[in-house]
């Protein structure tokens, strides 16, 4: 079954063309990963996904429903976390998950996502205190705490040290095995080589190839990831 | 409703923690009454001057700064309603200034001897009226300044003018006449006044009518003119 059918989207601001023609689906427990240069339309597409954005044009399909027009009730089904958000300064650690855990119909324990992902320790912190990678921990927590069924994470590891890094790879390999659909945009390639199952690569607003890291390499001929998009993105332009 | 709940206590803790609005809805009166000698015709002017202090000073930079943080788009992410989210604001206000304005009261009749208020229910209500009418301009200028300096700027200038003009920090009687005229079109007249009917145990349904007329016409024009990014 296909969690996530996007089909021909295209969205523009202004006249700048942010997405162009994008096609691609994401099977329900799969991860998919979406790389691609700045400005490519990684952010605009995930945007479109979970009903922040509109598409000018195309279709979107996340859990049968169209994103656009059944945002609210699609919201409950929904984990994310996005590139450029943040939280009210004074709101703590602990109140920010028990809060947002009381916005879905069927949560997960907020304790237990704090304990999970490390918070605990700055469960008394405000969130303006808590620094660049805390922060970017407890957005992840966040996008989990409502127990979604599909979970978007847009730049899943800036930010993180090494360490914070491994562990949120070895939880979203958790979420994988609860059989958790997940869409994870990054530039690492570490990173989608260790947790997606296929990846599309994003290039000026359209996609230039989709498949596993496997199938992306043969077909470039190459012996890595990185090059495989490098040489994806090259013939692309 | 949970989530409300959980939103509207959350936003009252944020405001509880933020110096500025507790000094200014809740110490700042009482020290202006204490000035006063506890004269209790005073305290009906400060009950609209600690919602206005809440809903046009703290409020417009409240929103504006949420919105420029991405709060508000990450909140969009979630099954809440932008809807929930502002009434969880006023809720919020209302609460706030509701604690300054009991504690005000309070000190007014028991520690400086005044009578208390004639009609409490009408005092309520016109308190009330009184907040969501100040919120709701406040949500005006949220939605017409889009950065946080600008929207905090312009609610402290149309703030402090009006708590001055309206009657609400001194009485319009010592104003000069042309000042008078001014205050007379200010929102915040009509709420000084039905306040003050109410303290004095005279209903007088008027003003309260025109404050209704208010909180509907900002609210649609704040309505129409937001933006949520
Ligand atoms: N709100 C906006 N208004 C105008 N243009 C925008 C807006 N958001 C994005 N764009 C433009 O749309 C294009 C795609 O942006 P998008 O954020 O989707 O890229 P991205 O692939 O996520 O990039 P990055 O890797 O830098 O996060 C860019 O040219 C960007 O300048
Ligand atoms: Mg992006």
């Amino acid at each position: 079954m296909e969690a996530i059918e996007v089909t021909d989207l295209r969205k523009s601001y202004g006249d700048t063309l942010a997405v162009d023609g994008v096609t691609f689906t994401v099977r329900a427990g799969e991860t998919f990963g979406i790389i691609g240069h700045n400005g490519a339309g990684k952010t605009t597409t995930v945007e479109c996904l979970i009903g922040l954005r509109r598409a000018d044009a195309g279709s979107v399909r996340v859990l049968g429903e169209d994103p656009a027009r059944r945002r609210r009730a699609l919201a409950h089904r929904l984990g994310v976390q996005l590139q450029d958000s943040s939280l009210p300064e004074r709101i703590k650690v602990a109140e920010a998950l028990r809060m947002f855990g009381a916005f879905y119909s069927d949560a997960a324990d907020w304790r237990r996502v704090m304990e999970r992902w490390g918070l605990r320790p700055l469960a008394r912190k405000a969130f303006g205190d808590l620094s660049g990678g805390q922060k970017q921990r407890l957005m992840l927590a966040l996008a989990l705490v409502g127990d979604p069924e599909v979970v978007v994470l847009d730049e899943l590891t800036t930010g993180l040290d090494p360490i914070a890094r491994r562990e949120t790879w070895r939880l979203i390999g958790d979420l994988k095995a609860a059989g958790t659909t997940v869409v994870l945009v990054s530039h690492y390639f570490d990173e989608i080589e260790a947790l997606c199952d296929r990846v599309a690569v994003l290039a000026r607003g359209r996609v230039v190839a989709t498949g596993t890291a496997g199938e992306l390499v043969a077909r470039t001929g190459t012996a890595s990831l990185e090059e495989a998009y490098l040489a994806l993105e090259g013939a692309d332009r | 409703m949970r989530a409300f709940t959980a939103l509207a206590a959350a936003e009252l803790r944020l405001l509880a923690r933020d110096p500025a609005s507790l000094f200014f809805m809740v110490a700042f009166p009482l020290m202006l009454l204490v000035l006063k000698r506890g004269d209790s015709g005073a305290v009906p002017g400060y009950l609209a001057m600690i919602a206005a202090i809440g809903g046009m000073g703290a409020l417009p930079g409240l929103l504006a700064s949420y919105r420029e943080r991405k709060v508000l788009k990450r909140l969009a992410t979630t099954p809440i309603s932008p809807v929930l989210l502002l009434g969880a604001q006023l809720v919020a206000q209302i609460a706030a200034g509701l604690a300054g304005s009991v504690l005000l009261v309070v000190v007014t009749i028991t520690v400086f001897g005044a009578e208390p208020p004639g009609n409490v229910v009408l005092l309520a209500a016109a308190f009330l009226l009184c907040s969501v009418m100040v919120c709701a301009l406040g949500f005006v200028i949220a939605a017409v300044v889009r950065n946080t300096r600008g929207a905090s700027l312009i609610g402290m200038l149309v703030m402090f003018p009006m708590i001055f003009l309206s009657g609400a920090a001194v009485p319009r009687k010592a104003l000069p006449g042309s000042l008078r005229q001014i205050g007379d079109v200010l929102p915040l007249t009509p709420a000084v006044e039905a306040l003050g009917n109410a303290w004095s145990g005279t209903a007088a349904v008027f003003p309260l009518l025109i404050l209704a007329g208010i909180i509907v016409a900002a609210t649609a024009a704040g309505a129409a003119l937001f933006r949520w990014e």
